[in-house]
Protein backbone atom coordinates (compact mmCIF):
# COMPACT_ATOMS: atom_id res chain seq x y z
CA UNK A 1 0.00 0.00 0.00
CA UNK A 2 2.55 2.61 0.85
CA UNK A 3 4.62 1.79 -2.26
CA UNK A 4 1.70 3.18 -4.02
CA UNK A 5 1.29 6.36 -1.80
CA UNK A 6 5.13 6.92 -2.75
CA UNK A 7 5.01 6.29 -6.69
CA UNK A 8 1.76 8.38 -6.69
CA UNK A 9 3.48 11.34 -4.88
CA UNK A 10 6.45 10.78 -6.58
CA UNK A 11 4.71 11.17 -9.82
CA UNK A 12 2.52 14.50 -8.11
CA UNK A 13 6.31 15.56 -7.13
CA UNK A 14 7.51 15.43 -11.20
CA UNK A 15 4.58 16.59 -12.70
CA UNK A 16 4.75 19.62 -9.96
CA UNK A 17 1.98 21.45 -8.56
CA UNK A 18 -0.57 21.22 -11.13
CA UNK A 19 -1.35 17.79 -10.81
CA UNK A 20 -1.60 18.16 -7.13
CA UNK A 21 -5.29 19.07 -6.59
CA UNK A 22 -6.25 16.65 -9.70
CA UNK A 23 -4.46 13.61 -7.26
CA UNK A 24 -6.09 14.60 -4.04
CA UNK A 25 -9.50 14.85 -5.83
CA UNK A 26 -9.17 11.71 -7.16
CA UNK A 27 -10.36 9.22 -4.63
CA UNK A 28 -13.74 9.45 -2.35
CA UNK A 29 -15.84 12.16 -2.02
CA UNK A 30 -14.92 12.81 1.21
CA UNK A 31 -10.98 13.40 0.17
CA UNK A 32 -9.77 16.72 1.71
CA UNK A 33 -7.90 18.86 -1.12
CA UNK A 34 -4.79 20.22 -0.56
CA UNK A 35 -5.00 23.70 0.53
CA UNK A 36 -2.32 25.77 -2.01
CA UNK A 37 -0.35 27.23 0.99
CA UNK A 38 -0.26 26.43 4.90
CA UNK A 39 -3.80 25.21 6.18
CA UNK A 40 -4.83 28.01 8.53
CA UNK A 41 -7.98 26.72 9.67
CA UNK A 42 -8.90 24.55 12.94
CA UNK A 43 -6.04 22.39 13.45
CA UNK A 44 -7.58 19.50 14.49
CA UNK A 45 -9.68 17.87 11.27
CA UNK A 46 -9.54 15.69 8.62
CA UNK A 47 -6.22 16.29 6.59
CA UNK A 48 -5.39 15.47 2.84
CA UNK A 49 -4.03 12.19 1.81
CA UNK A 50 -1.55 13.73 0.20
CA UNK A 51 1.30 16.44 0.72
CA UNK A 52 2.37 17.69 -2.54
CA UNK A 53 6.45 17.98 -2.70
CA UNK A 54 6.12 15.13 0.06
CA UNK A 55 5.98 11.33 0.30
CA UNK A 56 3.33 9.92 2.56
CA UNK A 57 4.57 7.38 4.73
CA UNK A 58 3.33 4.18 6.93
CA UNK A 59 4.94 2.48 9.57
CA UNK A 60 6.63 -0.05 7.58
CA UNK A 61 8.39 3.18 5.57
CA UNK A 62 9.53 5.15 7.84
CA UNK A 63 11.20 1.63 9.92
CA UNK A 64 12.40 1.15 6.04
CA UNK A 65 13.78 4.37 5.98
CA UNK A 66 15.28 3.81 9.49
CA UNK A 67 19.10 2.95 7.91
CA UNK A 68 19.14 6.48 6.43
CA UNK A 69 18.76 8.01 9.87
CA UNK A 70 16.25 10.56 8.59
CA UNK A 71 15.18 13.01 11.06
CA UNK A 72 12.11 12.36 12.86
CA UNK A 73 10.00 15.67 13.47
CA UNK A 74 7.39 15.29 16.20
CA UNK A 75 5.50 18.81 16.02
CA UNK A 76 2.64 17.04 18.55
CA UNK A 77 0.76 19.84 20.79
CA UNK A 78 2.26 19.89 23.78
CA UNK A 79 0.04 19.64 26.94
CA UNK A 80 -1.73 23.07 27.87
CA UNK A 81 -1.84 23.72 31.46
CA UNK A 82 -5.18 24.51 32.60
CA UNK A 83 -5.80 27.83 34.21
CA UNK A 84 -6.34 27.75 37.75
CA UNK A 85 -4.82 24.31 38.01
CA UNK A 86 -5.19 23.41 42.08
CA UNK A 87 -1.49 23.43 43.40
CA UNK A 88 -1.41 20.63 45.15
CA UNK A 89 -2.80 18.44 42.60
CA UNK A 90 0.20 16.78 40.13
CA UNK A 91 0.80 18.40 36.83
CA UNK A 92 3.02 16.29 35.25
CA UNK A 93 2.95 16.30 31.31
CA UNK A 94 4.46 13.55 29.33
CA UNK A 95 5.12 13.21 25.49
CA UNK A 96 5.99 9.76 24.28
CA UNK A 97 7.09 9.65 20.66
CA UNK A 98 8.91 7.75 17.95
CA UNK A 99 12.72 7.11 19.81
CA UNK A 100 15.19 9.56 19.00
CA UNK A 101 12.19 12.07 17.82
CA UNK A 102 13.02 15.57 18.03
CA UNK A 103 9.66 17.72 19.30
CA UNK A 104 8.60 21.12 18.33
CA UNK A 105 5.64 21.39 19.89
CA UNK A 106 3.55 24.12 17.66
CA UNK A 107 6.18 24.22 15.04
CA UNK A 108 2.52 22.93 12.62
CA UNK A 109 0.71 25.94 13.59
CA UNK A 110 -0.60 28.90 10.77
CA UNK A 111 -0.16 31.84 11.16
CA UNK A 112 2.79 31.20 13.03
CA UNK A 113 4.52 34.44 14.22
CA UNK A 114 7.47 35.29 11.57
CA UNK A 115 10.70 35.13 14.26
CA UNK A 116 8.86 31.39 15.45
CA UNK A 117 8.95 30.42 11.98
CA UNK A 118 12.53 31.78 11.10
CA UNK A 119 13.55 29.71 14.15
CA UNK A 120 11.74 26.48 13.14
CA UNK A 121 13.57 26.97 9.56
CA UNK A 122 16.89 27.36 11.65
CA UNK A 123 16.76 24.66 13.70
CA UNK A 124 16.00 22.26 10.63
CA UNK A 125 18.87 23.40 8.99
CA UNK A 126 20.86 22.83 12.17
CA UNK A 127 19.23 19.11 12.55
CA UNK A 128 19.87 18.39 9.02
CA UNK A 129 23.33 20.10 8.95
CA UNK A 130 22.16 21.78 6.03
CA UNK A 131 21.39 18.99 3.94
CA UNK A 132 18.60 19.76 1.90
CA UNK A 133 17.98 16.23 0.44
CA UNK A 134 18.23 14.51 4.47
CA UNK A 135 15.41 12.59 4.84
CA UNK A 136 12.64 13.87 7.21
CA UNK A 137 9.68 12.42 8.92
CA UNK A 138 7.36 14.86 9.79
CA UNK A 139 4.79 13.36 12.16
CA UNK A 140 1.70 14.64 14.59
CA UNK A 141 -1.30 13.11 16.65
CA UNK A 142 -3.57 11.59 13.61
CA UNK A 143 -5.83 14.40 12.33
CA UNK A 144 -3.23 17.03 13.10
CA UNK A 145 -2.76 19.71 10.61
CA UNK A 146 -0.19 20.74 12.15
CA UNK A 147 2.24 17.89 11.07
CA UNK A 148 0.79 18.58 7.43
CA UNK A 149 1.61 22.18 7.73
CA UNK A 150 5.08 21.62 8.92
CA UNK A 151 5.51 18.96 6.13
CA UNK A 152 4.48 21.96 3.85
CA UNK A 153 7.19 24.48 5.57
CA UNK A 154 9.75 22.04 4.48
CA UNK A 155 8.99 21.38 1.03
CA UNK A 156 8.12 24.90 0.78
CA UNK A 157 11.48 25.49 1.88
CA UNK A 158 13.25 23.40 -0.47
CA UNK A 159 13.43 19.94 1.61
CA UNK A 160 13.49 17.27 -1.25
CA UNK A 161 13.13 14.12 1.08
CA UNK A 162 10.09 15.16 3.33
CA UNK A 163 8.19 12.50 4.31
CA UNK A 164 4.70 12.83 6.01
CA UNK A 165 3.39 10.31 8.55
CA UNK A 166 -0.15 11.05 9.30
CA UNK A 167 -0.43 8.39 11.44
CA UNK A 168 1.66 9.96 14.06
CA UNK A 169 2.35 9.17 17.22
CA UNK A 170 -0.65 6.90 17.30
CA UNK A 171 0.15 4.95 14.56
CA UNK A 172 3.68 4.10 16.11
CA UNK A 173 2.68 3.29 19.77
CA UNK A 174 0.10 1.37 18.32
CA UNK A 175 2.76 -1.12 17.18
CA UNK A 176 5.81 0.14 18.91
CA UNK A 177 7.42 1.29 21.74
CA UNK A 178 7.76 4.90 22.52
CA UNK A 179 9.82 6.97 24.68
CA UNK A 180 9.26 9.84 26.55
CA UNK A 181 10.81 12.70 24.73
CA UNK A 182 11.81 16.36 25.75
CA UNK A 183 10.80 19.67 24.06
CA UNK A 184 13.81 20.96 21.48
CA UNK A 185 15.23 23.19 23.84
CA UNK A 186 16.17 25.65 21.39
CA UNK A 187 12.96 25.42 20.08
CA UNK A 188 11.27 26.61 23.58
CA UNK A 189 13.87 28.68 24.68
CA UNK A 190 11.90 31.20 23.13
CA UNK A 191 8.77 32.25 24.65
CA UNK A 192 5.94 30.73 22.33
CA UNK A 193 3.50 33.59 21.30
CA UNK B 1 19.48 34.17 17.51
CA UNK B 2 22.16 32.06 18.33
CA UNK B 3 23.68 29.32 16.58
CA UNK B 4 23.99 25.75 19.22
CA UNK B 5 27.98 26.11 19.82
CA UNK B 6 29.80 23.42 17.65
CA UNK B 7 30.75 21.61 21.25
CA UNK B 8 27.11 21.31 22.00
CA UNK B 9 26.47 19.69 18.81
CA UNK B 10 29.30 17.19 18.91
CA UNK B 11 28.20 15.90 21.90
CA UNK B 12 24.64 15.51 20.84
CA UNK B 13 25.70 13.98 17.75
CA UNK B 14 27.87 11.64 20.17
CA UNK B 15 24.89 10.90 21.87
CA UNK B 16 22.10 9.95 19.14
CA UNK B 17 23.66 6.32 18.50
CA UNK B 18 23.30 5.37 22.70
CA UNK B 19 20.06 6.68 22.58
CA UNK B 20 18.99 4.46 19.86
CA UNK B 21 20.28 1.67 21.40
CA UNK B 22 18.48 2.20 24.90
CA UNK B 23 15.18 2.71 22.72
CA UNK B 24 15.06 -0.27 20.79
CA UNK B 25 15.08 -2.27 24.13
CA UNK B 26 11.68 -2.64 24.96
CA UNK B 27 12.35 -3.88 28.30
CA UNK B 28 13.59 -0.31 29.02
CA UNK B 29 10.22 0.83 27.75
CA UNK B 30 8.92 -0.91 30.60
CA UNK B 31 11.33 0.63 32.99
CA UNK B 32 10.48 3.89 32.31
CA UNK B 33 6.64 3.64 32.87
CA UNK B 34 7.79 2.23 36.32
CA UNK B 35 9.75 4.96 36.85
CA UNK B 36 6.86 7.21 35.51
CA UNK B 37 4.51 5.38 38.19
CA UNK B 38 7.27 5.67 40.92
CA UNK B 39 7.30 9.84 40.70
CA UNK B 40 3.57 9.77 40.62
CA UNK B 41 3.16 7.93 43.43
CA UNK B 42 5.49 10.13 45.51
CA UNK B 43 3.69 12.54 45.08
CA UNK B 44 0.40 11.52 45.75
CA UNK B 45 0.85 8.73 48.43
CA UNK B 46 4.51 10.27 49.56
CA UNK B 47 6.97 7.87 51.41
CA UNK B 48 3.83 5.03 51.86
CA UNK B 49 4.40 1.92 50.41
CA UNK B 50 1.84 0.61 48.06
CA UNK B 51 1.76 -3.08 48.27
CA UNK B 52 0.79 -5.22 44.66
CA UNK B 53 -2.40 -6.95 45.60
CA UNK B 54 -4.66 -9.83 43.33
CA UNK B 55 -7.32 -9.89 45.68
CA UNK B 56 -8.11 -6.32 47.22
CA UNK B 57 -8.61 -4.74 44.20
CA UNK B 58 -9.01 -5.09 40.30
CA UNK B 59 -9.31 -2.89 37.87
CA UNK B 60 -10.82 -3.72 34.50
CA UNK B 61 -10.54 -1.31 31.34
CA UNK B 62 -11.31 -2.25 27.47
CA UNK B 63 -7.92 -2.89 26.05
CA UNK B 64 -8.48 -1.21 23.06
CA UNK B 65 -11.34 2.36 23.86
CA UNK B 66 -13.57 2.90 21.67
CA UNK B 67 -13.27 6.99 22.81
CA UNK B 68 -10.26 8.40 24.77
CA UNK B 69 -12.41 10.60 25.87
CA UNK B 70 -15.35 8.21 27.33
CA UNK B 71 -13.57 5.38 28.58
CA UNK B 72 -15.19 3.31 30.85
CA UNK B 73 -12.71 2.30 34.30
CA UNK B 74 -14.05 -0.60 36.43
CA UNK B 75 -13.13 -1.02 39.84
CA UNK B 76 -14.06 -4.50 41.60
CA UNK B 77 -13.03 -4.79 45.58
CA UNK B 78 -14.45 -8.64 46.66
CA UNK B 79 -13.16 -7.89 49.99
CA UNK B 80 -15.43 -4.59 50.17
CA UNK B 81 -15.25 -4.39 54.26
CA UNK B 82 -11.83 -3.52 54.44
CA UNK B 83 -12.02 -1.13 52.11
CA UNK B 84 -11.85 2.47 52.83
CA UNK B 85 -11.20 4.82 50.21
CA UNK B 86 -9.80 4.08 46.44
CA UNK B 87 -7.62 6.49 43.76
CA UNK B 88 -7.65 5.97 40.20
CA UNK B 89 -4.65 7.25 38.90
CA UNK B 90 -3.85 7.52 34.84
CA UNK B 91 0.04 7.60 34.80
CA UNK B 92 0.45 9.62 30.88
CA UNK B 93 -2.29 11.94 31.39
CA UNK B 94 -0.67 15.48 32.28
CA UNK B 95 -2.94 15.48 35.37
CA UNK B 96 -2.46 11.50 36.89
CA UNK B 97 -4.67 11.79 39.63
CA UNK B 98 -8.20 11.09 38.42
CA UNK B 99 -10.25 10.74 41.52
CA UNK B 100 -9.83 9.65 45.29
CA UNK B 101 -13.43 8.45 46.38
CA UNK B 102 -13.74 7.74 50.09
CA UNK B 103 -16.39 5.56 50.98
CA UNK B 104 -18.88 6.25 54.09
CA UNK B 105 -21.10 4.09 56.30
CA UNK B 106 -23.97 3.46 53.48
CA UNK B 107 -21.49 2.29 50.40
CA UNK B 108 -21.33 -0.95 49.41
CA UNK B 109 -17.66 -0.66 47.84
CA UNK B 110 -17.46 -3.81 45.74
CA UNK B 111 -17.87 -2.07 42.51
CA UNK B 112 -17.32 1.23 40.96
CA UNK B 113 -17.60 2.41 37.44
CA UNK B 114 -16.22 5.95 36.29
CA UNK B 115 -15.89 7.50 32.81
CA UNK B 116 -12.63 8.87 31.99
CA UNK B 117 -10.35 10.90 29.36
CA UNK B 118 -7.20 9.04 28.49
CA UNK B 119 -4.26 11.35 26.49
CA UNK B 120 -2.16 8.71 24.98
CA UNK B 121 -1.48 4.79 25.83
CA UNK B 122 -0.89 4.29 29.28
CA UNK B 123 -1.18 2.48 32.57
CA UNK B 124 -3.88 2.65 34.71
CA UNK B 125 -3.78 2.48 38.31
CA UNK B 126 -5.93 2.20 40.77
CA UNK B 127 -4.90 1.94 44.56
CA UNK B 128 -7.17 0.75 47.59
CA UNK B 129 -6.56 2.21 50.91
CA UNK B 130 -7.95 -0.36 53.92
CA UNK B 131 -9.37 0.92 56.80
CA UNK B 132 -5.78 -0.29 58.62
CA UNK B 133 -4.52 2.41 56.69
CA UNK B 134 -2.57 0.49 54.19
CA UNK B 135 -2.01 1.36 50.64
CA UNK B 136 -2.67 -1.97 47.87
CA UNK B 137 -2.29 -1.60 43.84
CA UNK B 138 -3.27 -2.89 40.68
CA UNK B 139 -2.49 -1.89 37.05
CA UNK B 140 -3.65 -2.80 33.64
CA UNK B 141 -2.69 -1.07 30.33
CA UNK B 142 -5.02 0.50 27.96
CA UNK B 143 -4.80 1.11 24.31
CA UNK B 144 -6.30 4.94 23.87
CA UNK B 145 -5.52 8.41 22.91
CA UNK B 146 -6.58 11.61 22.46
CA UNK B 147 -9.27 12.04 24.68
CA UNK B 148 -8.21 14.97 26.90
CA UNK B 149 -7.89 17.63 23.92
CA UNK B 150 -10.84 16.25 22.36
CA UNK B 151 -13.53 18.84 21.86
CA UNK B 152 -16.69 18.70 23.89
CA UNK B 153 -19.48 20.03 21.81
CA UNK B 154 -19.30 22.20 18.32
CA UNK B 155 -19.72 25.06 20.53
CA UNK B 156 -19.06 25.67 24.46
CA UNK B 157 -22.42 27.24 24.76
CA UNK B 158 -24.12 23.54 23.63
CA UNK B 159 -21.68 21.78 25.78
CA UNK B 160 -23.20 23.90 28.77
CA UNK B 161 -26.90 23.41 27.73
CA UNK B 162 -29.00 21.98 31.07
CA UNK B 163 -25.50 21.92 33.17
CA UNK B 164 -25.93 20.28 36.62
CA UNK B 165 -29.19 18.17 35.48
CA UNK B 166 -29.08 14.91 36.72
CA UNK B 167 -30.81 11.12 36.62
CA UNK B 168 -29.82 8.36 38.30
CA UNK B 169 -30.96 4.82 37.16
CA UNK B 170 -31.15 1.92 40.19
CA UNK B 171 -30.48 -1.23 38.31
CA UNK B 172 -32.28 -3.93 40.56
CA UNK B 173 -35.65 -3.15 42.77
CA UNK B 174 -34.89 -2.62 46.63
CA UNK B 175 -34.73 -4.83 49.11
CA UNK B 176 -34.34 -4.02 52.62
CA UNK B 177 -30.47 -4.84 54.20
CA UNK B 178 -29.84 -5.74 50.56
CA UNK B 179 -26.92 -4.06 48.34
CA UNK B 180 -28.31 -2.15 45.29
CA UNK B 181 -26.72 -0.84 42.68
CA UNK B 182 -26.82 2.71 40.90
CA UNK B 183 -25.78 4.78 38.24
CA UNK B 184 -25.31 8.44 38.70
CA UNK B 185 -25.17 10.71 35.66
CA UNK B 186 -24.41 14.65 35.81
CA UNK B 187 -24.90 16.70 32.68
CA UNK B 188 -21.56 19.08 33.07
CA UNK B 189 -19.15 19.68 30.16
CA UNK B 190 -16.27 19.08 32.64
CA UNK B 191 -14.35 21.20 30.45
CA UNK B 192 -10.96 20.64 31.31
CA UNK B 193 -8.92 23.26 30.17
CA UNK B 194 -6.98 21.44 27.38
CA UNK B 195 -9.44 21.42 24.83
CA UNK B 196 -8.82 24.17 22.09
CA UNK B 197 -12.04 25.77 20.90
CA UNK B 198 -11.58 25.39 17.07
CA UNK B 199 -12.93 28.93 16.14
CA UNK B 200 -11.24 31.31 18.03
CA UNK B 201 -8.21 28.98 18.85
CA UNK B 202 -8.44 29.90 22.70
CA UNK B 203 -8.28 27.11 25.16
CA UNK B 204 -11.91 27.02 26.81
CA UNK B 205 -11.54 27.70 30.51
CA UNK B 206 -11.05 24.75 32.84
CA UNK B 207 -14.89 24.21 34.40
CA UNK B 208 -15.39 20.43 35.96
CA UNK B 209 -16.97 18.39 39.18
CA UNK B 210 -14.22 18.57 41.75
CA UNK B 211 -16.55 17.37 44.29
CA UNK B 212 -19.43 15.12 44.70
CA UNK B 213 -20.89 13.93 47.68
CA UNK B 214 -23.87 10.86 47.87
CA UNK B 215 -25.96 9.58 50.51
CA UNK B 216 -28.90 7.74 51.67
CA UNK B 217 -30.88 9.35 53.98
CA UNK B 218 -27.89 11.01 57.08
CA UNK B 219 -25.31 7.91 56.14
CA UNK B 220 -22.48 8.72 53.60
CA UNK B 221 -22.33 6.28 50.56
CA UNK B 222 -19.36 8.00 49.17
CA UNK B 223 -17.50 11.65 49.01
CA UNK B 224 -15.64 11.98 45.74
CA UNK B 225 -12.81 14.21 44.69
CA UNK B 226 -12.72 14.60 41.35
CA UNK B 227 -9.95 16.01 38.51
CA UNK B 228 -9.96 16.67 34.85
CA UNK B 229 -9.95 13.60 33.64
CA UNK B 230 -13.56 12.20 34.56
CA UNK B 231 -15.21 12.62 31.34
CA UNK B 232 -17.80 14.95 29.86
CA UNK B 233 -21.33 14.08 31.60
CA UNK B 234 -20.17 12.26 34.30
CA UNK B 235 -21.67 8.92 34.80
CA UNK B 236 -20.72 7.21 38.13
CA UNK B 237 -21.99 3.60 39.30
CA UNK B 238 -21.72 2.92 42.56
CA UNK B 239 -23.69 0.46 45.15
CA UNK B 240 -25.02 1.03 48.61
CA UNK B 241 -27.16 -0.24 51.23
CA UNK B 242 -30.21 1.01 51.84
CA UNK B 243 -31.03 1.16 55.53
CA UNK B 244 -33.64 3.47 57.32
CA UNK B 245 -35.10 6.15 55.24
CA UNK B 246 -33.83 7.36 51.74
CA UNK B 247 -33.93 9.32 49.20
CA UNK B 248 -30.49 9.21 48.03
CA UNK B 249 -29.04 12.47 47.82
CA UNK B 250 -26.51 13.79 46.05
CA UNK B 251 -24.69 17.25 46.31
CA UNK B 252 -22.12 18.18 42.96
CA UNK B 253 -19.91 21.23 42.35
CA UNK B 254 -17.98 22.29 40.13
CA UNK B 255 -14.79 24.76 40.18
CA UNK B 256 -16.73 27.70 38.80
CA UNK B 257 -18.97 27.57 41.96
CA UNK B 258 -21.46 25.81 40.60
CA UNK B 259 -23.57 23.52 43.03
CA UNK B 260 -25.82 21.10 42.20
CA UNK B 261 -28.66 19.22 44.60
CA UNK B 262 -31.04 16.44 44.00
CA UNK B 263 -32.88 13.86 45.48
CA UNK B 264 -33.39 10.31 44.29
CA UNK B 265 -36.24 8.02 45.54
CA UNK B 266 -35.74 4.45 45.76
CA UNK B 267 -37.39 2.13 43.41
CA UNK B 268 -40.28 0.14 44.81
CA UNK B 269 -39.30 -2.77 47.24
CA UNK B 270 -39.08 -6.09 45.27
CA UNK B 271 -40.95 -9.45 46.82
Amino acid sequence: MHALIETVAKAAIILGFALGPAVANAGAAADIPEPQGLWIGAMHGQTPKMLNGAVVVDLAAIEALMAEKPLLLDVGPAAHKPQDFPSDRPWLPIHRSIPNAIWMPGAGAAPLDAGREELFYRRIEELTHGDKTKPIVVFCRPECWGGWNAGKRLVTKGYTSVRWFPAGTDGWQDKRETTEVKPDTEWIAEPTR
Amino acid sequence: MKILPLVLWVALIGAAPAQKLVAADSATTDDDRAVRWKTIAESVFGDRKIEPTETLIRLDAPQRAQDAALMPVTLIMPEKDKIKSVYLVIDDNPSPLAAHLTFGPAADPGLLQLRVRVDTYTNVHAVAETRDGRLFGTVVFVKASGGCSAPVASTDEEAMKGMGEMRMKFTQGAAPGKPIQATLMIRHPNFNGMQMNQLTRNYTPPRYVDKLSVSYGDSKIFDLDADISLSTNPVITFSFVPAGQGPVKVVASDTMNGRWEQSFDMPATTN
